[in-house]
């Protein structure tokens, strides 16, 4: 187990910037997730923590020794790879067993520990195929099974559930968290699920672009984004933006929304100037009354039950905002209707973010 | 196509129609399956003439003695006399022997030197530097085996070779003097007229000719390997030997299957570097240089023993063949990768 930090890290190939001076502490046994859109640098992040890429600057420290120059098998970092990279002439067991059998672990232990990690992902049964005899969820249980087999100081996750179904998926997230629990391994974590970040991370790191958006436990990423990339990102569905204009009179802050629609929000975001963006939450806007706070006139555009909840996709102000309806409204299209939001739940950011 | 648009004749529907349909459908049937003959047939034609005739003439002719300048009425029926005959030649013994020898001594130091000169210029040298040296790793390959033969022929000359006169010198040299003090003695070394040394010299040609071939091979196998399968046995904790050992090379197998069935069908039709290198001359001394290729051109064009023979040629096919399928069953799964 270790505590790994990077230090400025930057990474470009060739021209193209890459990383850009990333900091990052991950205490020893903490559980990190790492969110961003494709390409903003998640998997050569972990691969330069697994030191299979070098970093271009900034050092990579694991417990108090930096370790930029050490191969991957001296860092003892465990990983799966997002393209699972299964060695594909050896069976599912020989695959898990592989790392064991370098290392010079005893064959009956080798056998053993192959097995149970078999067990826990469920593959016992296809111990004796080859990866080509796999689906590709099969597959990726494998990746997995390679890495959970080891004893490692650090775990790197790239997106190990992508391709399993939801409930799959779910079974697999708790087996993570269960395993968690129990070696308390670091870990690192990459997924585009944010229920997945959510639900496993001790704390979310939001990269786009290579740079890092913010740091945080998934409540306060969901409470206070730092900026509206973040709030888009996290949540779900995703958060409206509305363009909108802020005025601070008496002590009170309005927002006007393009049709003239007035609302109040929290003083604080007084000082962000005149034009603005309001981040609205689809579950934090209700269907309301003509008379309530921050009514919002609109009209029905289209109704999507999900089951529990219908999203309600409803025309304000010229543009379509997601809803989420827990009532289970029955609303024809076209309706006209008024959303309301409470003034502490309204965001504002500043226009050209 | 045609049968997608409408037949005038056909929907103009009168009291005859139903006999003019089927005449037509007959003639279309036809058309229909002689068109594909008609495309496959240029292969076919060839292929009878040039393959499948001159394989049936030759199992006729292994049961006729025949000398081909006294032309076709001189052909005769022995039955399977050739094929006794050829049974109690020694020199036909001689010739496998020899051509085992060769394939064997000439064909595995190809794979030992192209497998790690084509994993490294795989892995360390840049692509385009990696060509130019494929390229001329391929240059013997393509160049003519006679002129190959005849240099190396010079160069093994006993007294004006090259060869000797190089170990001469470096049998001079400080450290080398310790172990090849005996050169000077043993000048001139007769290379290709002493029955011990005519087989490594035939074999060296043999390797420095086709270790190009196998390079490219090799290299172009060593290149399918995804770089991601080191990448994971990096994190699995392989040093650069592991990761040759435990993932590149199983993964070149069905090119080595490739690569060696090769080798082993080229190698025991060896000719013309034995021929040439032994001046033609019935193998050379006490026939070390005789190949099975090379005993069958004798008895056909120097005996003019065509019956005798299209039988050795009959045995030797034989001999390939149970070559190739021991080749085949003990490495044919894996090689053509029907384990992945
Ligand atoms: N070897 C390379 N050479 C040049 N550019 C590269 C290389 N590897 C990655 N990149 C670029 O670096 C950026 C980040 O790639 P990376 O694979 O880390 O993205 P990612 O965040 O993992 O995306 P995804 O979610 O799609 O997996 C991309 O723009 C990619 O094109
Ligand atoms: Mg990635």
């Amino acid at each position: 187990m270790a505590r790994v930090e990077l230090v400025n890290l930057s990474k470009s190939f060739g021209e193209v910037k890459v990383l850009h001076d990333l900091n990052l502490t991950v205490e020893e046994g903490e559980f990190v997730a790492l969110v961003g859109p494709s390409g903003c640098g998640k998997s050569t992040l972990l691969r330069i923590i697994a030191g299979l890429e070098d970093a271009t600057s900034g050092e990579i420290v694991m417990d108090n020794e930096i370790v930029n120059d050490l191969n991957p098998r001296e860092r003892n970092i465990a990983m799966v790879f997002q393209s699972y990279a299964l060695y594909p002439h050896m069976t599912v067991e020989e695959n898990i067993g592989f790392n064991l059998r370098i290392s010079g672990v005893s064959k009956a232990e080798k056998r053993e520990r192959a097995r149970a990690a078999a067990e826990t992902l469920g593959l016992t049964d296809l111990l004796d195929r080859k990866p080509s005899q796999l689906s590709g969820g099969q597959r990726q249980r494998v990746a997995m099974g390679r890495a959970i087999v080891r004893n490692p100081d650090a775990f790197l996750f790239d997106e190990p559930l992508s391709n399993l179904d939801a409930k799959l998926r779910a079974e697999m997230r708790d087996e993570i968290k269960h395993l968690h629990h129990k070696v308390k391994t670091t870990s690192i974590y990459v997924t585009h699920d944010q229920i997945e970040a959510m639900t496993l991370a001790d704390r979310v790191v939001i990269l786009k672009g290579g740079v890092i958006q913010q740091i945080g436990t998934p409540t306060e990423l969901y409470r206070n984004p730092a900026n509206s990339f973040v709030a888009g990102f996290i949540g779900s569905p995703a958060m409206n933006f509305v363009d909108a204009t802020l005025e601070t009179s008496g002590g009170q802050t309005t927002a006007t929304l393009q049709d003239g629609t007035k609302l109040v929000v929290s003083v604080d975001y007084a000082a962000l100037g005149r034009d603005v963006k309001l981040g609205l939450r689809p579950e934090h806007l209700e269907l309301a009354a003509n008379s309530a706070t921050n009514a919002m006139p609109g009209s029905v555009r289209l109704v999507e039950p999900t089951g529990a909840v219908n999203h309600l996709k409803i025309k304000v102000a010229g543009q379509n905002l997601t809803v989420v309806d827990d009532t289970l409204a029955d609303l024809a299209l076209d309706a006209p209707v008024h959303l309301s939001i409470a003034p502490e739940y309204i965001h504002v950011f500043p226009k050209d973010e | 196509m045609a049968d997608t648009t409408p037949d005038p004749d056909v929907t103009d529907i009168r009291s005859d129609a139903p006999r003019r349909i089927r005449r037509h459908s007959t003639r279309r049937r036809w058309v229909k399956t002689l068109t594909p003959w008609l495309f496959i047939s240029p292969f076919i034609i060839i292929f009878c003439v040039f393959t499948a005739f001159p394989l049936m003439f030759s199992a006729y002719l292994s049961f006729q003695e025949w000398n081909p300048v006294a032309g076709l009425a001189s052909m005769e029926y022995v039955g399977l006399d050739n094929y006794r005959l050829a049974m109690d030649d020694p020199w036909l013994w001689k010739s496998l022997y020899n051509t085992t020898w060769l394939a064997l001594v000439s064909g595995i130091p190809q794979h030992l030197i192209a497998i790690p000169v084509a994993y490294l210029l795989v892995m360390a040298v840049r692509s385009g530097i990696r060509q130019v040296y494929t390229a001329t790793f391929f240059v013997p390959f393509i160049t003519s085996t006679v002129a190959i033969s005849l240099i190396f022929y010079t160069i093994y000359s006993g007294n004006s070779g090259i060869l000797n006169q190089w170990l001469v010198a470096i049998s001079k040299w400080p450290v080398f003097s310790w172990f090849l003090g005996w050169v000077e003695e043993a000048m001139p070394i007769r290379w290709l007229n002493s029955s011990d040394l005519i087989k490594p010299s035939i074999a060296f040609v043999v390797i420095w000719k086709y270790t190009g071939f196998n390079i490219v091979i090799y290299s172009a196998g060593f290149l399918t390997v995804s770089k991601d399968l080191y990448d994971a046995a990096k994190v699995d904790g392989c040093n650069a030997w592991q990761q040759f050992w435990n993932i590149a090379l199983p993964m070149i197998r069905p090119f080595a299957f490739f690569a060696i069935t090769l080798t082993i069908i080229g190698n025991l039709q060896m000719f013309e570097e034995p021929y040439v290198l032994t001046e033609g001359n019935s193998g050379g001394v006490g026939q070390s240089g005789l190949t099975a290729s090379y005993y069958l051109y004798l008895v056909g064009w120097e005996w003019l023993e065509m019956g005798a023979a299209a039988a050795i040629s009959w045995v030797l096919f034989l001999f390939i063949a149970i070559v190739t399928a021991v080749h085949f069953y003990f490495n044919g799964k894996k090689g053509l990768g029907g384990d992945r």
